[in-house]
């Protein structure tokens, strides 16, 4: 017999004999389990049968890591499963995702909403089969639409709107706003809450793609701030941005340019510190993931439907040189 | 009357060896291994079932419409990196037709694959007359590609992404017959998934039973040899490319009813998704050979290990290293199998 | 004899470059003719001038008695002239039937539904090799899998069965060992007992007075010498090749250098 062939049949058989043994271990661990059985309070085994499932569309990185984070916490302080999934931006998969959710066992699921009518259908399904539905990070005026109970999140333009304020308070009047990611409609609505509120004048500036090669970004961000000179605040809408794209072309410039920001990183905690950038808008992703699952879990174990048809809002939180220190070593953990 | 003259030499295959060497069973074995794989570890109980089928069966369909297609032009010779972007090219123009121009669906639709068709008519114009790689002229138009899908639907719809689809006529219509949901048990099945079977059992008689398939093979074989014997190689070559870029407009057209919009960037990035596909169905990077049907379980093979991996409640992350190591196994044994057949004897 | 091809004075340059000039050659019908020559003679550029591929610069080229002007291969091609290259002749990864047929395929059905009549075209393909004396138990495998003189063998068939008039085959046994060589000359005489006219291009004289009726000997782009089989022996046609009179010279000039030193 070939060595080609012997492999192949190997193969079959090592990976046939592993699924018997894992399928073996479950059936003997519910076996114990069943005869330690309470009669009222939930067992561990029936706890770890709930099965909460977060889908969003995010990318793994530092931001959504933090998300998934706090999910998965919750998952392990409540004793449930918790299944996380990012689509990395793609809308399609996402909608595939939720879809298959419903034969995954999944008896609640989260998920973010940039794009609401990508996942509506899915969403609806899902809501049809009975399962309970939450929308987090994104889609705070859609979630009702997509049959979600509530929505854990941070408003965009409320943020904004936040951030123009503080804007305000320092006399800045001509703000540069640039959008780090062109189909990313939260971004556009924070340049806009900021707007609302600012008394000096906002102004979009497209830096897509700006995530992918920071020092691009910032040679792009530099030439921005020296074709006007009259600019003297730039709002960026991410940590990584602000740290390491726009902080260095201003210093790289000279000029007295405030810089907020939005979401955090422990460069960008460290130049708040240091005194480099002004503040730090905390819209605390932690919580998203972990009071999505939370809501979810109270909603099949208790028949909760907390927020009372709004949105439940995890931020804005602002960190700035009053409370860099005590966020800082959480940031640096990985929790916040 | 010739004496025999075949070459002792020549060792007869035995007819288990000859099956193995059709590519695509191959690739069915390495489908039923992983398939099993995932089976073993599923914690849900509905992997093996009809929920599970349907979960997977819902990634690979469009994953696999578009690398029939891309293994056919592969087979022929040649690469096109433009197929993800031009999914997304496609969703964007038929939703900017409907939303901006209000045109109905169904006009829409042929005008997009009339686009299509003749951005894959010029791929393989520029890649036959100036002989240059197929592979640098394709990344050339999925830049232009990219770029356009930002630039115009934010000049036309003022943001990036085109949403509202369903308000437009023809609407229902159009999603009824490609988007909509089969009921078959308790499951929903995506009608995609018939669209899938229908296009491969197409593309594999298109490849295996016609004379334009012998041509793919020969053009993609040695494609002077083939000018030699009176084959059109460039008119071959130039169809393929238009193949890929239809097939990749139509699921465009699937993802934009589904969605009901489409984001500006959707679709970059799946091009080498197509290639692995097709790859691990048994088609040679080379050319030359390789299996349209094969393709189509490269791409469940991928829809299963995408359903098999959070039914499994392991980190998605190994999704990536898992398709890496796939992607190598094929590639090692489809080579091992085209070196026997190409240069052994002379 | 009537004449199958014939040049007349045919002359090629490529810019500044003169590959031939004043080359008369005659292909007579139902013979064996061998085009010999060193590298770099210009046998090349005949073959392809021959085949198609370029049209002469200089002089005439005729079929028959008529005077042609073949645009590409394939009108050589449909005027029955076949080309077998010794590189190009088939394509590896493709089955044996499919490589047979390629360019020719038998169809049925038609419009949308035409397609190929796979059966019939591997039951022609067993039943051509075999009159050609090659026993395929599979006409499904891999061309490639063939030994080199065999796969030569089946481009040969290929062209007969098409109804090439005039087989021109480029160096086919340059690359082959012996045996395998001896294949292919066997094959040769086949196909011109079946009423084709065969051009064969080599550099190996050997070869050549296997098969050959009449040698046309090219050096440096013009017509060295012409012979006749029955006019020739193989000793004679080897040292023409080799130089002639100009190796001669050569040889006394060396021997006087080592006689000395």
């Amino acid at each position: 017999m070939s060595f080609k062939k012997l492999a192949v049949l190997a193969g079959v058989a090592a990976l046939t004999l592993s699924g018997c043994a894992a399928a073996a271990d479950d059936t003997a661990s519910e076996a114990t389990s069943s005869t330690e059985e309470t009669t009222a309070a939930a067992t561990t085994e029936e706890l770890k049968d709930i099965k909460i499932c977060v889908y969003t569309h995010g990318d793994g990185g530092t931001f959504w890591s933090v998300a998934q984070m706090g999910a998965e916490d919750a998952g392990k302080d409540l004793g449930i499963t918790v299944d996380y999934q990012g689509s990395i931006n793609d809308s399609a998969k996402q909608a595939s995702t939720i879809d298959a959710g419903i034969a995954a066992g999944c008896n609640g699921i989260a998920a973010s909403a940039p794009d609401a009518g990508a996942i509506e259908q899915a969403m609806l399904a899902v809501s049809a089969a009975g399962i309970p539905t939450v929308t987090m990070n994104s889609g705070s005026d859609v979630f009702k639409d997509l049959g979600a109970f509530t929505h854990v999140g941070q408003d965009e333009i409320v943020a904004g709107r936040e951030a123009g304020y503080k804007f305000n308070d320092a006399g800045m009047t001509n703000i540069l706003c640039p959008i780090q990611e062109a189909a990313n409609s939260g971004l556009t609505d924070r340049c806009a809450g900021a707007r609302e509120t600012s008394t000096g004048t906002v102004s979009d500036f497209n830096l897509d793609g700006g995530l992918a090669d920071l020092t691009a970004a910032s040679a792009k961000i530099k030439a921005a701030l020296e074709a006007d000179p009259t600019i003297d605040a730039v709002f960026a809408l991410n940590a990584d941005i602000a740290a390491k794209a726009v902080l260095p072309a201003v210093q790289d410039l000279g000029r007295d340019i405030m810089i907020g920001t939005v979401d955090m990183s422990e460069d960008a905690l460290n130049a708040i510190a240091a005194g480099d950038i002004a503040f730090a808008i905390d819209q605390q992703q932690y919580a998203q993931g972990y009071m999505s699952v939370v809501l979810l879990y109270l909603n099949v174990t208790n028949a909760h439907s907390l927020g009372g048809g709004l949105p439940i809002y995890t931020g804005p939180g602002f960190v700035d040189a009053s409370n860099v220190a005590q966020v800082q070593a959480l940031v640096a953990a990985g929790s916040r | 009357m010739m004496s025999n003259l075949s070459d002792e030499r020549v060792s007869q295959t035995s007819i288990a060896t000859r099956m193995l060497r059709r590519p695509e069973l191959g690739a069915l074995i390495g489908a039923f291994v992983i398939f099993s794989l995932f089976w073993g570890f599923d914690t849900t109980g509905n992997f093996a079932a009809l929920g599970g089928t349907a979960g997977w069966t819902d990634i690979a369909a469009p994953i696999g419409i578009i690398a029939v297609f891309v293994s056919l032009l592969m087979i022929g010779g040649e690469f096109d990196l433009s197929t993800g972007v031009m999914v997304g090219t496609s969703g964007l123009l038929a939703g900017m037709l409907v939303t901006e121009y209000g045109l109905n669906m169904w006009v829409a639709i042929p005008i997009v694959l009339l686009f299509a068709a003749a951005v894959g008519f010029i791929n393989g114009m520029i890649v036959v007359r100036t002989g240059l790689p197929s592979f640098i002229v394709t990344l050339a138009t999925f830049f232009v590609l990219r770029g356009a899908n930002l630039a115009v639907t934010k000049s036309l719809t003022g943001t990036v992404r085109v949403s509202g689809i369903e308000e437009a006529e023809g609407f229902d219509s159009a999603h009824a017959i490609f988007a909509s949901r089969l009921m078959v048990g308790t499951s929903s099945f995506q009608i995609s998934i018939l669209w899938w079977i229908a296009i491969t059992i197409l593309a594999t008689w298109l490849l295996s039973r016609t004379q334009f398939g012998n041509w793919i093979f020969a053009s993609g074989g040695d494609k002077n040899a083939a000018r030699n014997a009176g084959v059109p190689v460039d008119r071959t070559k130039v169809t393929l490319f238009i193949m890929t870029s239809l097939a990749s407009a139509f699921v465009g057209i699937m993802f934009v009813l589904r969605l009901q919009g489409m984001q500006a960037g959707q679709g970059v990035g799946m091009e080498f998704f197509y290639i692995i596909a097709a790859a691990v169905g048994g088609t040679l990077l080379m050319g030359g050979a390789g299996s349209a049907i094969g393709a189509s379980i490269g791409a469940a093979i991928m829809g299963i290990a995408d359903i098999g991996i959070p039914y499994a409640l392991w980190d998605q992350d190994w999704r990536w290293t898992f398709i890496g190591v796939i992607l190598l196994a094929a590639v090692l044994v489809n080579t091992f199998i085209g070196n026997r057949a190409k240069g052994a004897k002379r | 004899m009537s004449i199958a091809l014939e040049l007349k004075k045919a002359g090629k340059a490529f810019g500044s470059v003169i590959a031939l000039q004043d080359v008369s050659v005659k292909v007579r019908q139902g013979s064996v003719t061998c085009i010999l020559g060193d590298n770099g003679a210009g046998k090349s550029t005949l073959i392809k001038t021959l085949s198609g591929v370029h049209k002469p610069s200089s002089g005439s080229y005729e079929v028959e008695g008529a005077e042609v002007s073949f645009g590409s291969p394939r009108d050589a091609l449909a005027a029955g002239i076949a080309t077998v290259y010794q590189d190009l002749a088939t394509i590896p990864l493709m089955s044996v039937w499919r490589n047979f047929f390629l360019g020719n395929e038998i169809t049925k059905g038609w419009g949308i539904l035409r397609r190929l009549d796979v059966k019939k075209m591997k039951e022609l393909t067993k039943q051509q090799l075999m009159e050609m004396g090659i026993d395929l138990r599979d006409t499904n495998q891999q061309i490639g899998t063939l030994s080199g003189g065999e796969r030569q063998a089946v481009a040969i068939a290929r062209a007969v069965y098409f109804g090439a008039k005039v087989l021109i085959l480029d160096e086919p046994t340059s690359a082959l060992g012996v045996r395998q060589s001896g294949i292919v000359l066997k094959y040769v005489l086949a196909a011109k007992d079946r009423g084709v006219s065969v051009v064969f291009i080599t550099h190996n004289p050997h070869h050549a007075y296997l098969v050959g009726d009449y040698f046309y000997l090219l050096n440096r782009g013009q017509l060295a010498n012409e012979f006749e089989r029955k006019h020739v022996e193989l000793d004679e046609l080897t040292k023409a090749m080799a130089g002639g009179a100009e190796l001669d010279a050569l040889t006394a000039e060396i021997q006087q250098v080592r006689n000395v030193s």
